[in-house]
């Protein structure tokens, strides 16, 4: 009686193996030939009116988004925001976010494996130079002016599931050029009105760097407050300069921010402009909800991503936002 | 496989030795338990496989909010605090553990099946993970009530020990498989449901085809509201409820492994890619650990090991309170938490198992589980709130100060009232 069921047991166990086998197997072989990244076959951008004032720029580059998979990896391309036209693919792995200044570019995607997150450090050619390995989800992605620092967000959550609502980011400033990370924006020493403060709970989002490209702005989240910073990477000094801004982008002229605003409702903001020389505060044109770091495109107005698509509106909230190029998302202007 | 048809039949030659002597502690233990082990270590191996890359395959191939995640899953684990105490009591009005716990790993085996139906329906996943968290908690009061009532009463703390070991041997080998799998066949995540639900079914099996279920005289009870009094009236016998009130007011003070791992990270400044290397260590230790505490319980005591088990948990709260530890330190403090999941895990199912009667075993056992699933809950929930109120630094403090005063109540009402362990 033992003996059988015990045979029957190992029966059922090779079967098990034998069968779980082929599978792994037919699957490994299938999934060389599955297509991995959203591309942007046929789409036309937007042809943009030129302003005078300001740098103008030469093209933008965005990444492709399949919106029928938002979270798929997409190539990227080059549009001429003047001549419109279809935007051309650029050499180079498919990213989740992506953003190229000074010709270097950070690309964040996931490891082909899907196992896990990492940031790939490109050229201007499009090759990858160097690989870092993420912890958490890509959220944001910037590259000074000069090309030779980087700096990330990443969603850091699933840490405290019995408390829920918490969620915790990662700010990483990154040495482009050696391919290592620099510091954790959680190192600095942030003051507030003269004095150093520190939690626990700080958390660090939306970096966004100045033409020197050693001076940066970016969030902190505590305390429930979300505070806009300033300060200088080579000092490991932040300071708090106001309250109620995220993910903050400096206009190429630096005097302007451009940033998202809680309206209220729980994960729901507007996009404004704070001029910082005055204290000026707009709303833009722009009313749906908005998630997204936004890029200057000159210094009159402001790319960011909506849904599926990357739109443009006026930076002194006057006139209608436009659709920019549909099925794309994280603009970097090229000036 | 050969060490353990080999061990069995030892186990059988064995039973009939003497108790009490010198001896092999597998026939002290028993096939049940080592049976029970196996289908503990493959289940694990499937469940380990899919909740390790689950989350970023919510987040990443379906697009979930990573938030959304988080709050759902905490939500499903508090849930089964209410499954186990159901549980244990069905099993025990019908007299008979195996079936009940045999229909929890089934659950749990079907569940895999259905991640491949589920497919890309983010509700439909929430809906498998749900029925897998069920399925998990119906399973253990009966299956630890078989282990109970399958060793020899003077081993209880031994037969855990091997059950725990081989459960954690399941917890650390799944995630590799599932990395390897994935790195042989890119984004295949289907790949993972497949052969975790074939490692689930070869457990079902052995449980299902291997192991003698232990009847008790069912406790027959005339209604299924009777059978709930009558294990809740198990609260009205002192010894046991000392320990229920004990390993409650513990778990309360208990904080999450992923935020000590965080602790510890951030006090010792590496890479955070690296963490999950702190959860390997932490199992090692508990699998190493789980025999010889088992063993050290039945001679020495379970309710001095169990409660020395929180004075180790308490050490390594201490991490929390200094800026910098170095990787000596670490090494002690991941350590000492191994140990103390090896002091307590099983150790405290081997304690209950000595105060309850066997027709009450698994209602016992299922509502000391669920009051420690539930003080646990209640505990991290009360562990945010604080952290907001006041910062984690006072947050730590308030929890070292609760564990250690839960410390002085369970050593005053489970160790210094503990009696040498009763024969069934």
């Amino acid at each position: 009686m033992l003996r059988s069921r015990t045979a029957l047991v190992v029966i059922v166990a090779a079967l098990c193996a034998i069968g779980g086998a082929i599978y792994v197997v037919l699957a490994a072989l299938d999934s060389r030939s599955e297509p991995t990244a959203a591309t942007l076959a046929g789409k036309q951008a937007a042809r943009l009116a030129p302003v005078a004032a300001g740098p103008a720029p030469k093209s933008v580059l965005v990444r492709a988004v399949d919106p029928k998979r938002a979270t798929l990896e997409g190539r990227v391309y080059r549009v001429d925001p003047v001549a419109g036209g279809t935007p051309r693919v650029q050499k180079g792995p498919a990213c989740l976010r992506f953003y190229e200044a000074g010709g270097r570019a950070l690309c964040l995607t996931v490891a082909r494996s899907g196992v896990d997150f990492r940031a790939e450090v490109l050229d201007r050619g499009g090759h990858v130079r160097h690989t870092l390995t993420l912890t958490g989800l890509p959220s944001r992605a910037r590259v000074a002016p000069n090309g030779r620092l980087g700096a990330m967000t990443t969603f850091v959550s699933g840490d405290s599931y019995a408390a829920p609502g918490t969620f915790s980011t990662r700010t990483t400033i990154v040495d482009l050029v050696e391919g290592k990370p620099l510091a954790d924006l959680e190192k600095f020493q942030v003051t507030k009105g003269g004095e150093v403060i520190h939690a626990q709970d700080f958390n660090f989002w939306g970096v966004t760097f100045a033409r020197d490209s050693d001076e940066i702005y970016a969030t902190l989240a505590t305390g429930g407050h979300h505070y806009l910073v300033h300060g200088r990477v080579s000092t490991r000094k932040l300071e708090v300069v106001r309250d109620n801004v995220e993910c903050p982008s400096l206009s190429p002229d630096g005097t302007r921010i451009a940033y998202k605003r809680r309206d209220g409702k729980p994960w729901h903001w507007r996009l404004h402009v704070l001029d910082l020389r005055t204290g000026a505060d707009v709303a833009l044109s722009e009313r749906r909800p908005i998630d997204d770091q936004a890029e200057w495109l000159d210094n009159k107005r402001v790319l960011y991503g909506e849904g599926v698509d990357v739109w443009v509106a006026p930076a002194d909230g006057s006139g209608r936002p436009q659709r920019f190029l549909a099925n794309a998302s994280s603009p970097s202007t090229q000036r | 496989m050969s060490y353990l048809v080999e061990s069995s039949q030892v186990v059988l030659r064995g039973g009939k030795a003497k108790a009490g002597e010198r001896t092999n502690i597998r026939k002290h233990i028993g096939r049940t338990v080592f049976l029970l082990g196996t289908t503990s270590l493959l289940t694990d191996i499937s469940s380990e496989m899919v909740s390790s890359i689950l989350g970023i395959y919510m987040v990443y191939a379906l697009g979930a909010s990573p938030l959304q995640f988080g709050i759902v899953d905490g939500i499903y684990q508090g849930a089964t605090a209410f499954v186990r105490l159901f549980a244990g009591v069905a099993s025990d009005r019908k007299g008979r553990h195996k079936p009940i716990a045999a229909a929890g790993y089934g659950i749990s085996a079907v569940c895999k099946l259905g991640l491949v139906v589920a497919g890309s329906s983010v509700a439909a996943i929430y809906a498998v993970i749900y029925a897998d968290r069920v399925g998990k908690g119906i399973r253990t009061a009966p299956r630890d009530a078989l282990i109970s009532l399958s060793a020899h009463p003077k081993a209880l703390g031994a037969a855990f020990g091997v059950h725990r070991a081989m459960d954690t041997a399941g917890a650390m080998i799944g995630p590799l498989l599932a990395f390897g799998l994935l790195t042989a066949a890119p984004r295949r995540y289907d790949t993972i449901w497949v052969v975790s639900f074939c490692f689930a079914v070869v457990g079902v099996a052995v449980i299902t085809l291997l192991v003698r279920d232990e009847r008790t005289a069912p406790a027959n009870p005339p209604s299924r509201r009777a059978a709930m009094v009558s294990a809740l009236a198990l609260l009205k016998v002192p010894a046991f409820r000392r320990l229920t009130l004990a390993a409650g007011a513990l778990g309360l003070a208990t904080l999450s492994d992923g935020f000590l791992y965080l602790g510890l990270q951030d006090r010792m400044g590496f890479a955070p890619r690296y963490l999950p290397l702190l959860f390997v260590g932490t199992a090692l230790v508990f699998m190493a650990l789980a025999v010889p505490m088992g063993k050290l319980a039945d001679r020495v005591g379970r309710g001095k090991v169990f409660v020395g088990g929180y004075l180790l948990l308490l050490g390594v709260y201490s991490s929390l309170l200094v800026p910098s530890i170095s990787p000596a330190v670490l090494v002690f403090y991941l350590a000492a938490f191994g140990a103390f999941y090896a002091a307590t895990d099983g150790v405290v199912m081997a304690l209950a198992g000595s105060l309850l009667p066997e027709e009450l075993r698994a209602s016992g056992m299922g509502l000391v589980t669920a009051v420690v699933a539930a003080s646990r809950l209640f505990g991290a929930l009360a562990f945010g709130a604080l952290w907001t109120l006041g910062g984690v630094g006072s947050a730590v403090i308030v929890f070292a100060v609760t564990l250690a005063l839960a410390i002085v109540v369970a050593a005053a009402v489970v160790v210094r009232r503990e009696v040498a362990p009763v024969a069934a």
